[in-house]
């Protein structure tokens, strides 16, 4: 298992590569979105689902070409989003690439969330 | 005092998957109704319950929402629902916010967000039974300090798992809430969020909330189903075992259910005198609506399966994995789950399509929904390839199974170059996104997934009793009469108002290859598609001499018309829009005549079409 220190740059929840954990820093603003997209209502379901600072989360799986739509795992729910969304969101890495199995294991998560 | 008389309004309100349903149908039992919330097509689940000293709640099932600024139409219903902004549907005098105790802090922003509205609440924490083997801790004694509101451990899909909630229901205080003005609401502002936030982090912290431990199996699985290969190949396999074993498990009881009705025609003509009435009964009733009732196996078989699928939480994950693909023809992975129901009927599935916030991605779920292979139509396909194709094994399939499978292909795939076709002139578009939350697995659950199950049973069988029956009795007579000449040489049937009726409409059927029965059988098939298999009963029936009254439709089908001509009534209701209440839905959910007028229009045209190039292109060949 690869594990980097702790990145403190921010960068879009879109960036994040499958297994890659990090903790949510807060909303981008608009600039991010499609431009037909309706930027208040997307922001605050968004945040509804729970991607507010400070909320740790988790990439499960992202499609291939590109990785849209890609799952993430945020407040123990679990969500599908299109990178549209997902660039919306900003993160601050803690793990790259965990190995999916490698994620259960209890010192990663105490690792994560230190 | 009038609590006795008028029943007390109780409404569950929950995020999406929190077991809200499971809870609701904990609470009621059997005794629901669904209906529609008036002026809008939303479903609405009410219920009643008779508390212990005998006083009668009404229970009210609320779509899910995650919050109470809404972005899709059931959300909003919500919203109005607890702020009595409905006509006929008052605010409730009691709401019950469900929580999912494994996703604890999802539920419980939306409990501070309602709470706000100042209605006499409880809290009836769900799930408690997956929470504690998942090592989530709630302190719920804390909980209810901490909101100032009751909260009551449930486990709903256990029996008797909801009796603290039902004791806590029944012994609020009634008497206080009854007349309360409406409760105040605005939009939430930006700064109310970060409020609900740091309260709802303030509370966790609080009640000592430690998340679920990874659910070791539900990873595994997911990293293949949401595998971008993976995925689509286990879609793939379980749409097809699904459809395969709707024909293979369903044909003992429908034999069985034939069977029946054959002695019981063959009974009736033997103990009635020969004339009229017998007639009616044998021909009109048990012939005509007994064809229809025979597909009762198959379409229960079909909602069994949706329903599975549907409570096991996997749907979400399938429109996930087809999201990309089905962008490409402008749809949304959401559109996904109403287009499945569409095969068990277009009707629940063109209203699942209110789950999909934006209106154009909407719009073209709906106009595409009737191109998926309802469950109506199984009648006449079954009769057809049971009639026309040898049942043979290919491999370790069945012949029939194959084309069959073909068939809901042929549906998708027009669906899909449709959809296609909506996107090049639907111009700029909103975008709208994806986030669609995925559910923990979990096992259906059997007595849920029953009363799913006698719900559609009820439908199906009252559409029996009522219009098809109707229509059968209609067609019987105009079949009937008016009675031939005394020296006609030809079947009766061919001089009454249908024979005259048919015979002009074969005009305009009979360069797709339609015979004058056909063309009878389509008219009250307008009305619902099982219909025609039913008419197609009652024609032949009174076309036929005699003696061989009691004959089977399949032996006829297959002596009397070509392989092209069944080929040809096949790709005819591939497309063809033969279902009133269909448009009448889309009427409806689109509020205008604009849409169902444009679909009837382009559905009656592709049908024409394809059934012509199938019926010339099957002649030359065969």
């Amino acid at each position: 298992m690869k594990s980097t220190d702790l990145n403190s740059t921010s960068l879009p929840l879109a960036e994040l590569r499958r297994g890659d954990v990090a903790l949510v820093t807060g909303l981008a603003n608009n600039s991010v979105l499609p431009q037909n997209a309706n930027d208040a209502a997307l922001l605050s379901r968004l945040r509804d689902l729970g991607f507010t600072a400070g909320a740790r989360c988790e990439v499960m799986a992202r499609m291939w070409l590109g990785g849209d739509p890609l799952v993430v795992r945020v407040g123990g729910s679990t969500f599908a989003l299109r990178r549209a969304e997902a660039s919306a969101v900003c993160v601050q890495r803690l793990q790259e690439q965990v190995r999916p199995s490698a994620a259960l294991e209890p010192k990663d998560a105490s690792a994560a969330t230190a | 005092m009038d609590a006795t008389v008028t029943p007390l309004r109780v409404a569950l309100v929950g995020v999406p998957n929190c077991g809200k349903t499971a809870l609701f149908n904990r609470l009621t039992g059997s005794r629901q109704k669904v209906a529609n919330y008036p002026g809008v097509t939303v479903e609405r689940r009410e219920g009643e319950r008779v508390a212990a000293d005998g006083r009668v709640l009404r229970v009210l099932d609320l779509p899910g929402t995650y919050s109470l600024n809404p972005t899709t139409l059931d959300e909003a219903i919500t919203r109005d629902v607890l702020l009595g902004r409905l006509v006929d549907a008052p605010s409730p005098e009691l709401v019950v916010c469900v929580v999912d105790a494994v996703h604890l802090p999802i539920g419980l922003r939306l409990v501070l967000e309602v709470k706000r509205l100042g209605l006499p609440m409880v809290l009836a924490l769900n799930r408690m039974d997956v929470a504690k083997r998942r090592g989530v801790k709630i302190d719920a004694a804390r909980l209810a300090q901490e909101l100032g509101v009751a909260v009551l451990p449930t486990v709903a899909v256990r029996r008797g798992g909801a009796d603290t909630l039902i004791d806590a229901i029944e012994s609020a205080k009634w008497a206080g809430h009854r007349g309360l003005s409406s409760p105040a609401w605005q939009e939430t502002t930006a700064e109310d969020a970060e409020q609900f936030q740091s309260d709802l982090r303030g509370i966790l912290a609080a009640v000592g909330y430690a998340p679920p431990a990874d659910n070791d199996l539900g990873k595994r699985v997911d990293v293949v189903l949401l595998h971008p290969l993976g995925g689509l190949l286990v879609l793939a396999v379980i749409m097809f075992l699904m459809f395969q074993a709707v024909f293979s498990w369903a044909e003992a009881p429908m034999d069985l259910i034939e069977r029946a009705m054959a002695a019981l025609g063959a009974w009736v003509g033997a103990h009635l005198p020969a004339g009229a009435l017998s007639s009616l009964l044998v021909n009109g009733v048990i012939a005509g609506a007994g064809s229809v009732l025979v597909f009762l196996p198959q379409i229960i078989l079909l909602f069994f399966f949706i329903l599975a699928l549907e409570d096991s939480g996997y749907l979400p994950r399938a429109a996930y994995v087809l999201d990309r693909w089905m962008g490409f023809v402008g749809l949304s992975g959401r559109a996904f789950i109403p287009l499945l129901s569409s095969h068990a009927c277009a009707i629940p599935g063109i209203m699942a399509a209110r789950t999909i916030p934006n209106w154009r991605d909407r719009l073209t779920t709906i106009m595409i929904a009737p191109l998926m292979t309802c469950s109506a139509r199984i009648p006449v396909y079954t009769l057809l390839i049971s009639a026309m194709i040898p049942n043979r094994a290919i491999g370790w399939f069945n012949l029939r199974g194959l084309i069959m499978f073909g068939l809901y292909v042929g549906g998708i795939l027009s669906a899909l170059l449709v959809a296609f076709v909506m996107k090049q002139f639907a111009g700029k578009r909103q975008y709208s996104p994806l986030m669609l939350e995925l559910p923990d697995f979990q096992w259906p659950h059997g007595g849920n997934l029953l009363l799913g199950l006698w719900e559609r049973v009820k439908i199906f069988m009252n559409r029996v009793g009522g219009i098809i029956l109707a229509l059968m009795i209609v067609l019987w007579f105009l079949s009937t009469y008016p009675a031939p000449p005394l020296d006609a040489t030809g079947p009766a049937i061919q001089y009454s108002f249908a024979g005259k009726l048919g015979a002009l409409l074969e005009h305009v059927f009979r360069p797709i290859g339609f015979n004058w029965q056909i063309s009878i059988a389509l008219v009250p098939g307008l009305a619902a598609r099982e219909v025609a298999v039913g008419a197609l009963g009652t024609v032949y029936a009174m076309s036929a001499a005699g003696d061989d009254l009691s004959s089977q439709l399949q032996p006829v089908i297959a002596s009397g018309w070509s392989l092209a001509t069944a080929c040809s009534l096949i790709a005819w209701y591939v497309f063809a829009p033969q279902c009133l209440s269909t448009l009448a839905v889309v009427k409806r959910e689109t509020n205008s005549w604009r849409y169902p007028l444009i679909m009837a229009g382009y559905l009656f045209a592709l049908a024409y079409i394809a059934a012509f190039i199938t019926y010339r292109v099957v002649a030359a060949w065969a």
